[in-house]
């Protein structure tokens, strides 16, 4: 089961931040400066948990990971945006 | 190993005797944990220090030990002791259950075979201890007689069914199976309905998710190049980026014609297990490149003796057939404008036939006439075959190369599922080059093309219907080149979107009940077809819609 995931992040050094950055490419949308929006199953849920607990440093950085619940129920309309329109990441297969 | 033997037989069988792995989220998540507790070793231990210096003496991590006596290796997480006296200490990532015994038997055995081992080697050792990690409690665990007498039961009990070279049965109806990560390789009770013949059973349980988490990605841009990105596969035309695509979320990779590709795109592929294939722009199979090959070894000698055997190739033959024409005619009962009534009575006249038939050469035979009468219909399928679309005149099969639009659609949806099933046979460990009715040629996915025969209709041909009757697929799409038709960049792109879709779209099992989207039916298809190779289920289940 899917669920979608707002993940927002504060780290604290630059060298550390990339590497947060690229990591959060490989499991979601990048919506703006330092939040992913993603749509994970729990086996990637936890292997990304894994990974940035590896790089952050627990005293200085912080991450946070918003459950809005499974992907089924389309929690992502209830994202209300104001001014520019958010570019939300939807589930397909790529054909280039 | 001991301690999934324990928990089932089948599960213990299936990882170490025939080398099936898939993770689940419990099981990455023992790994990550379990990392933690290998790794903080190199940390100074903060307990050890002022008055319980004298106390702890031995206090090693990841300790392998093995007998040879008891034929047992071990791998303990951390062992503690005071001079000969040691008490291993197992960590397990879920909360303490609250059972009399204080754990669950799949731990309490393992434990005790650590200790085992420990006195093996000399030590005393009365008790061990488990960490639940989860609720951060300490549990010890006498080494009793009882204990040590169902450890060693449980040791020979495994050994015996090593020997016996035979796959434990599933575990009936149980609750465990409902969180073990092997429950789509395993099928327990799909085995357990197919081989009770369906006579009283209840429809196996919705185990695994309906649809998959990984989907394909398809490369047909001319002169696309793939190249890595971090976590991400960046797909560039010169230096502009055309897309990105997460390596987590694709299932395999297809490249259509000039595309080329990176070593370290390449190597990523294959340490992740995303299998790679190559094609023609038109979707002809070049082949595949994939990691290490499956493990289950096996799985493959059940398929060569089984392939060997004329009457095992006519039997499974006629399955392959008799599916087909039966979903050939679903789909012409559906679709078609005019009610059909001879061709339908002839089809059905087919599949008696097929099932007759006593060699392939004659099943040949039914199959062709059948496939005629088929394509004579197709055009009443289609709703825009009026003179506004002079191109969609169809009158019956032909390729290499296709001489019209729709031919040419219908060949390259044939390519496709082709290489769908070459990919889904080598990932679930059988050899796609070794068919039953289609007879081994050089570089002919044989086993695949077998498997695909009931699946033409149902995913090839009513992907082609959609792409036409939507209109999502025009004349324009088409370039005409020396009496060939093929489809232009573009309309590939969407003809391979239309096919996905088709692909991903969820039906109720015929036979199981349940919901579940075609991508998934493939695997669980190759799967049946192997546990009715190896002798677990009397027959194939070929998949027919209703």
């Amino acid at each position: 089961m899917r669920h979608v995931y707002i993940v927002t992040y504060d780290i604290a050094n630059p060298k550390r931040l990339r590497r947060v950055f690229k990591t959060m490419k490989g499991f979601g949308k990048h919506l703006q400066l330092s939040v992913f929006q993603c749509d994970l199953p729990a086996i990637d849920l936890i292997r990304m948990q894994d990974i940035l607990t590896l790089i952050i440093n627990a005293e200085e950085d912080q991450v946070l990971i918003f459950n809005l619940g499974p992907t089924e129920s389309c929690p992502i309309k209830s994202i209300q945006t104001l001014g520019l329109p958010a570019k939300l990441a939807k589930r397909a297969t790529v054909v280039v | 190993m001991l301690n999934e033997f324990t928990y089932c037989p089948r599960l213990g069988y299936l990882e170490w005797v025939q080398g099936e792995f898939a993770d689940s989220a419990d099981t990455v998540e023992g790994r990550y944990r379990h990392r933690r507790v290998d790794q903080s070793a190199k940390r100074p231990a903060k307990k050890e220090s002022e008055g319980e210096e004298e106390k702890v003496v031995l206090h090693a991590r990841s300790v392998s030990l093995s007998s040879e006596r008891m034929g047992l290796t071990a791998k303990i997480d951390l062992v503690e002791g005071e001079g000969a006296r040691v008490t291993p200490v197992d960590y397990k990532k879920s909360k303490r259950p609250h059972v009399a015994r204080g754990a669950w038997e799949p731990e309490l055995v393992q434990l005790c075979a650590q200790g085992l081992l420990l006195r093996e080697q000399g030590y005393e050792c009365a008790e061990g201890v488990i960490y639940f990690v989860g609720s951060r409690e300490r549990v010890t665990i006498a080494f009793d007689d009882e204990l040590i007498a169902l450890t060693l039961e449980r040791i020979a009990q495994m050994r015996r069914a090593v020997v016996s070279g035979e796959i434990p049965p599933p575990l009936e109806e149980s609750p465990k199976c409902v969180r073990c990560s092997l429950v789509g390789i395993c099928l327990p009770d799909e085995v357990r309905f197919l081989r009770a013949n369906a006579a009283g059973l209840p429809e196996p349980r919705p185990l695994f998710p309906a649809s998959d988490d990984t989907l394909p990605l398809h490369v047909q841009h001319p002169g696309a190049k793939v190249a890595k990105r971090g976590e991400v596969l960046a797909i560039l035309d010169g230096d502009a980026l055309l897309t990105e695509a997460r390596l987590g979320e694709i299932s395999q990779v297809a490249l259509f014609g000039g595309v080329h590709i990176s070593t370290p795109v390449v190597q990523e592929l294959c340490r992740r297990g995303i299998p790679l294939t190559y094609l023609s722009s038109g979707g002809w199979f070049y082949g595949f490149t994939h990691g290490m090959n499956h493990k289950n070894i096996d799985l493959r000698r059940h398929q060569f003796r089984a392939a060997e055997d004329r009457s095992r190739c006519l039997l499974l033959a006629r399955r392959f057939v008799q599916a087909k024409i039966a979903n050939c005619r679903t789909l012409l009962r559906r679709n078609h404008e005019l009610p059909l009534d001879q061709p339908l009575q002839q089809m059905k006249w087919d599949i008696e036939q097929a099932g007759k038939a006593d060699s392939l050469e004659q099943l040949l035979g039914v199959e062709g006439m059948s496939a005629r009468r088929y394509f004579e219909c197709f055009d009443g399928m289609l709703k825009l075959a009026d003179p506004l679309f002079p191109e969609f005149d169809f009158n019956g099969r032909n390729r290499r190369p296709p001489r019209d639009p729709i031919n040419a659609l219908l060949s390259l949806a044939y390519a496709m599922l082709a290489r769908e099933w070459a990919v889904v046979l080598q990932t679930v460990g059988l050899d796609p080059y070794l068919g039953f009715y289609h007879q081994p040629r050089y570089g002919r996915p044989a086993l695949a093309l077998d498997l695909m025969e009931e699946f033409r209709p149902i995913i090839g041909d009513s992907a082609v219907i959609t792409a036409i009757n939507n209109g999502e697929i025009t004349a324009n799409d088409f370039i005409k080149q020396m009496g060939a038709v093929s489809l232009t960049a573009e309309g590939r792109s969407r003809f391979i979107q239309t096919y996905e879709r088709r692909m991903s779209s969820e039906i109720t099992h015929p036979v199981f009940g349940y919901r579940i989207s075609y991508r998934r039916v493939f695997e669980v298809q190759a799967r049946l077809l192997g546990r009715h190779l190896m002798g677990e289920i009397p027959d194939y289940p070929a998949f027919v819609t209703r």
